[in-house]
């Protein structure tokens, strides 16, 4: 009864009340040594007993100041946007040498840009109203990079020398340490998604039309030539008329997917991803790509093999390369099926289905409507965050603390957007 | 002087060492071996073999079977051995816990398991043949391992009460409340188990079990005859 009593006593700790809110986090993974993953001290140790870390081959926390709602990773760099109405807005880290991040102000020499920038730095925009406009989207390819606003169109910084930025190339200019960001607002209607393939650019407008600029030597333009566009241009096409409501390009070819469940696809096609409907290696006008696999929701693109997600929630693959149906299958023109047991579907679990698919140059990513994270493909320098540094065959779960809102790939790196418990 | 002749008179007596009351009941001596441990706090389904059936119960042990719990627990206690009759360690709050929230956890729980179970399992991963089992969910590891849990459900949840049913493999039941516990200090607050239950193990389930009041000689032999074609089957099936 004694010890009755004395449990009754005992204090009440609190240690989260009823209006606990989830917070939101950013994880990093991938190679370091560029700076793209945002810690300084992974690069250049910061106390004594610190060793310089290479690769981090799992997921780790990167603090931000800020909410950050959109990431986008390119070849060694990244870019942060918050949604927010303060003056900065977006932030980068990693390669610089192209201006991708626009002018980082070095500290030894005011005139001078920093070539690698290791910590999330904020990238300042000529905005003409800085405190009511808002950042929806950022992109990032090879080496230049897209600011997606709300009301002042879409910002470019990077290298133009395929007039990727959509302004007219200039001979020999040089892109380290330059001022330049161009602003685009010349389209039929508000833009409302940008996507940076290698050396192009992609814009998807509110009436469902894209426009292209930039290297059109695989046709991935989509504009019936093989040169450069320099000025954003319409695509017809197939697309001629079709509402688009999603349009990916990581690598040399894009997909676009229509409000109608249809998926168009133009580019590279060397590695079988437009092998369903031309013998040619490249395309350089959308064509439909007439599969019977049931209404398509979303579509990835990497570099040599493809994605969609049904509105089943089935994840088909196409392409070549580590396809994510074990080892034995190397390349397919026709979209497979992964079995959606890879997943975490079971008999047990039966409402578990693939809410997002992301696609990297050689890697895949799923996102279930549980928060979990599922990659496979090529883990080129640990970017695929498994822990190992093996190839992944199938997909396989990221240990990550917390619900995974969305992730972006990059070529060595990965970004994703997690929300605690 | 010496007395007369005393006559000897044979006289039969009973050896009594061979007599039943003496003695006790003739027994057979049976060898009987036990299955997968049951501690004492923990109820539920305890597989015996007796005889050959000890042969049995080995291979049925390589088999590596799943086997699964009802676990029950209460929020707002810690103990210091994670069951309800330990001493008290700490007190806390849990008003702010959801169905939801639990649910979350054990589905981050039940994501760590299965990274795991593809890890001990001891296959190659770059084969074909191990991309096959995985689509099947047939990985399983078929040596020593750490506790693995398959499968985790919320049955029941009612403020400070819940209760959850695990399906697990290489387990012991002390395992399964440090993972209540630590259920609990994930949801930010502190819980206590407060019954282990076992309902199935491997092939034997609640239904083939007999209660206390059956342990007779009939019950036994009609049971063990029931159980011998599914422990063939499953036998069978793996090795």
């Amino acid at each position: 009864r004694q010890l009755r009593e004395a449990e009754e006593a005992a204090p009440v700790f609190q240690y989260a009340g009823k209006a606990a809110r989830r917070k939101d986090r950013v994880f990093v993974w991938g190679f370091s040594y560029s700076g793209a993953l945002g810690i300084p001290s992974f690069v250049r140790p910061d106390a004594g007993w610190k060793k310089p870390r290479r690769i981090q081959p799992t997921p780790y926390r990167l603090e931000t100041e800020e909410k950050i709602s959109s990431a986008a990773c390119g070849y060694g760099f990244t870019l942060l946007a918050s949604n927010t109405r303060d003056i900065t807005k977006v932030w980068g880290m990693g390669l610089n040498k192209d201006s991708q991040l626009g002018f980082q102000r070095s500290r030894r020499d005011q005139t001078k840009s920093y070539e690698y920038v290791l910590e999330p730095s904020p990238i300042p925009l000529p905005l003409e109203k800085p405190q009511q406009t808002r950042v929806l989207q950022v992109s990032c390819g090879r080496a230049h990079s897209l600011v997606l606003t709300d009301s002042e169109g879409v910002f470019t910084m990077g290298n133009n020398s395929y007039g990727q930025c959509g302004r007219k190339v200039v001979e020999d200019e040089i892109y380290s340490g330059s001022h330049l960001i161009h602003q685009l607002k010349e389209f039929d209607s508000r833009v409302v998604q940008v996507v940076c393939g290698q050396d192009h650019s992609l814009f998807r407008t509110k009436k469902g039309t894209i426009y292209a600029c930039g290297w059109g030597a695989d046709g991935q333009t989509g504009l019936g030539h093989y040169n450069i566009t320099s000025v954003p241009t319409k695509l017809h096409g197939d697309i001629a008329g079709v509402n688009i409501i999603q349009v990916s390009s990581s690598g040399d070819c894009c997909l676009a997917v229509s409000d109608e469940g249809d998926v168009f696809g133009w580019g590279n096609s060397e590695y079988l991803q437009l092998a369903s409907v031309t013998e040619t290696t490249q395309v350089n006008v959308p064509r439909h790509l007439p599969f019977k696999i049931g209404k398509i929701k979303e579509a990835a693109c990497g570099g040599t093999g493809n994605v969609v997600l049904t509105e089943e929630g089935n994840v088909f693959v196409w392409g070549y390369g580590i396809l994510g149906k074990g080892p034995n299958l190397t390349e397919t023109a026709v979209p497979e099926m992964i079995p959606p047991s890879l997943f975490g579907w079971s008999a047990f679990s039966p409402d578990i289905r693939v809410a997002h698919v992301r696609c990297g140059l050689s890697q895949f990513a799923a996102l279930t409507n549980r928060g979990e994270l599922f990659v496979w493909g090529k883990n080129l320098r640990g970017c695929l965050g498994t822990g190992r540094m093996e190839d992944q065959y199938f997909p396989w779960r990221v240990t990550v603390p917390g619900e995974v809102v969305d992730v972006a790939c990059g070529v060595d790196h990965m970004v994703s957007m997690v929300r605690s418990f | 002087g010496g007395g007369g002749a005393v006559d000897l008179v044979a006289t039969r007596v009973p050896v009594l060492a061979d007599h039943p009351l003496v003695r006790g009941p003739r027994v057979r001596k049976l060898k009987i071996g036990a299955g997968h441990r049951l501690d004492v706090k923990a109820s539920g389904v305890f597989v015996l073999g007796i005889g050959h059936g000890n042969k049995l119960l080995t291979e049925l042990y390589n088999c590596h079977l799943t086997k699964v719990y009802t676990v029950g627990g209460l929020f707002g206690k810690a103990t210091d051995d994670f069951s309800d009759t330990g001493n008290l360690v700490e007190k806390t709050t849990f008003d702010h816990i959801t169905r939801e929230k639990l649910e979350r956890i054990l589905a981050v729980i039940q994501g760590t398991n299965q990274k795991a179970l593809l890890m001990y399992s001891n296959i190659d991963m770059k084969t074909q043949e191990a991309y096959e089992l995985a689509v099947k969910g047939l990985i399983r590891p078929m040596a020593k391992s750490p506790p693995i849990i398959t499968a985790v459900r919320c049955l029941q949840f009612a403020l400070p009460e819940f209760q959850l049913e695990i399906h697990c493999l290489h387990e012991t039941q002390q395992y399964l409340r440090k993972m209540v516990h630590e259920i609990g200090l994930e949801l930010k607050s502190s819980a206590v188990c407060t019954q282990v239950r076992r309902i199935r193990d491997g092939v034997f389930t609640v239904d083939d079990a007999l209660p206390r009041t059956q342990w007779n000689l009939q019950s036994i032999q009609k049971a063990i005859w029931n159980c011998q074609l599914k422990v063939e089957t499953e036998l069978e099936k793996t090795l």
